[in-house]
């Protein structure tokens, strides 16, 4: 609660919106905790008899250490990305709740800060289920990292909710979103260092990983937790360019929302 | 319109509106102002532009041209504020089906910014006054078309607006629904509260409007009292006579207005024209009605595509 008050721009407009999604979330607590719980505990379990018998250490460190990490960042970022897509995009649409919003004092921007401050907590809650079983399953060398790397989650959760509206931004049918998903979220899965080195792929494909998010994030975020040695300078270039990314990307949604809506 | 409400402070002025959705010309420069404390219908067959007009006084559209003013004010400057003193009931329903009813409220009171104290005090007095108590609790999918309605128009007026703007209240709705609706807008109205409606029934807008305006194709055809648009448009009496018409029937002479399956014939005296028929004709005899108005200035046929 602390971190959004302290934001000015999200004020107790976008609050609204934010609360107004997480008690429609509050009834599915249960089952949501459930998923977000038991993913990362197959994941851990199938790993771990699979490829952990067969790659021993990867970048200097156990491969538990080095998977549980991206773990972390892929739950941030799928979470973020479905609910600022696919949920956002059924009530812009579908719903017409964002049509009941915009004709109350919230203003187009308040209801986006409200929408992207909401898929970023999910995104952040998804993450520390993560960080929970990861550590209860001693992927995590470093406490004092991990928490470090919270706030690094929350601003990775924060730019994956921005490029989604984005995405949604220019949604005229749920086409789109299999697209997002084939050429966005996929390969922050596959190419972004959740699972192997990034250095392992031809150049092409890694000058590709170093436009997406997900790799800044896990460059910060895994030594954090592995407790090894961070370069504070490269952290914080990696954070800029998420910050960055996020930025650009809120704006290019509150352009085109804009658009769409009032045009 | 009494003498005190026309002296009233305009609540919303609109001069030479106009909207364009690329191709279709939806309003063509239409100028009105709507004093504080009336109702006023707006009234036009489907595509006319009401929907239209009434989005862009909330600026949830973007006019092509013209000038707006909400309590004397161009919208850009109250910014917030205007959305604070105005209420809006869509003409599509657009409640949030995650919540409950009362939820509905409450969601709906924070987007205004309403204290928490606030908003407790009014939710079960709105749900009180448009007779939803009991089923605060419900989901917004079981409710039935006249319920949603009327948590539609309490949601509007969850902020106590000054103004409220209702596109189409009542359309699908049974009788009792309807009555139920309107007893509750003059109630609104009673407070002091400025209305503004759009509906399909003549009936309705004659009862809640003290001020009418008709228009079609995007222009206004024309405004004023109810009574004096009857007494404008259509002499005090209908006489409908079936087609076809009776032979040797003469029209000479006679105001009409060719309906399609039927003629109507407006007199002062029904017996101008009743007198003409053959004794055998069948035909209709009543008083003349803001319906007959409408029919008058905005023709009878469907227009293209509706
Ligand atoms: N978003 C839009 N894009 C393109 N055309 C539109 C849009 N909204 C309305 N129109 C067109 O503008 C015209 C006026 O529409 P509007 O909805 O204002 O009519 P209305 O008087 O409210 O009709 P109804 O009684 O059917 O609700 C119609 O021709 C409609 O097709
Ligand atoms: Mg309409």
């Amino acid at each position: 609660m602390s971190a959004r008050a302290s934001l000015p721009a999200v004020n107790r407009y976008s609050q609204a919106v934010w609360r107004r999604n997480a008690l429609v979330w509050r009834r599915l607590i249960g089952p949501s905790l459930t998923t977000n719980v038991l993913d990362p505990l197959i994941f851990l379990f199938a790993f771990g008899y699979g490829l952990g018998a067969v790659i021993d250490r990867v970048g200097g460190m156990s491969y538990l250490a080095f998977v549980v990490p991206g773990m972390m960042c892929y739950a941030a970022m799928f979470a973020a990305s479905f609910e600022s897509t696919i949920s956002t995009y059924a009530r812009f649409s579908l719903q017409r709740t964002w049509d009941a919003i915009l004709a109350t004092p919230v203003s187009l921007t308040e209801l986006m800060l409200g929408e992207m401050s909401w898929a970023a907590t999910k995104g952040v809650f998804s993450a520390s289920c993560v960080i929970v079983v990861g550590s209860l399953w001693g992927g995590v060398a470093s406490p004092v990292g991990v928490l470090l790397a919270l706030p690094a989650l929350a601003l990775g959760a924060i730019c994956f909710a921005c490029c989604g509206l984005a995405v949604t931004a220019q949604a005229k049918s749920w086409d789109i979103f299999a697209y997002f998903f084939t050429f966005w979220v996929t390969p922050m899965f596959m190419f972004s260092g959740t699972f192997f080195e990034v250095g392992r792929f031809p150049w092409f494909v890694q000058a590709i990983a170093w436009v997406l998010p997900m790799t800044h994030l896990i460059a910060v975020v895994r030594p954090l937790t592995a407790g090894v040695a961070v370069d504070p300078l490269a952290a914080a270039g990696h954070l800029l360019y998420v910050a960055a990314l996020a930025a650009a990307a809120f704006s290019l949604a509150r352009w085109r929302f804009g658009a769409r809506l009032f045009g | 319109m009494d003498g005190t409400v026309a002296a009233a402070m305009p609540v919303i002025e609109v001069e030479a509106l106009e909207k364009r959705y690329g191709e279709v010309h939806a309003v063509r420069g239409v100028s009105f102002s709507i004093p504080a404390g009336s109702c006023t219908g707006l009234l036009g067959p489907n595509g006319a532009g009401k929907t239209t007009i009434m989005r862009m006084i909330m600026a949830l559209v973007q006019p092509t041209a013209g000038a707006l003013r909400l309590f004397g004010k161009p919208p850009s400057a109250l910014g917030r504020s205007m959305r604070e003193r105005v209420g809006l009931v869509p003409q599509e329903d657009n409640l949030d089906p995650d919540l409950s009813v009362r939820q509905n409220l409450e969601v709906y009171g924070r987007y205004f910014g309403l204290p928490a104290r606030t908003i407790a005090e009014r939710v079960p007095r709105l749900l009180a006054f448009m007779q939803l108590a009991e089923r605060g609790g419900a989901k917004v999918m079981q409710l039935s078309g006249g319920m949603k309605r009327r948590l539609t128009i309490a949601r509007a007026l969850i902020a106590d607006p000054e103004l409220i703007i209702l596109d189409e209240p009542t359309t699908g709705l049974d009788p009792q629904a309807r009555v139920l609706i309107w007893r509750r807008l003059l109630d609104l109205k009673r407070e002091g509260k400025t209305l503004l409606l759009t509906t399909h029934y003549m009936d309705e807008a004659q009862r809640l409007s003290d001020r009418i305006i008709i228009i079609d194709g995007g222009r206004i055809l024309d405004e004023g009292a109810p009574k004096d648009l009857i007494a404008r448009h259509v002499r005090g009496h209908v006489v409908e006579v079936a087609k076809p018409l009776p032979r040797g029937f003469s029209e000479d002479g006679l105001e009409r207005n060719d309906i399609g399956d039927a003629v109507l014939y407006y007199a002062n005296d029904p017996a101008e024209v009743t007198r003409r028929l053959p004794a055998d004709a069948a035909y209709l005899r009543r008083e003349a009605n803001l319906e007959d108005v409408f029919l008058r200035l905005t023709g009878h046929s469907l227009r293209q595509g509706e």
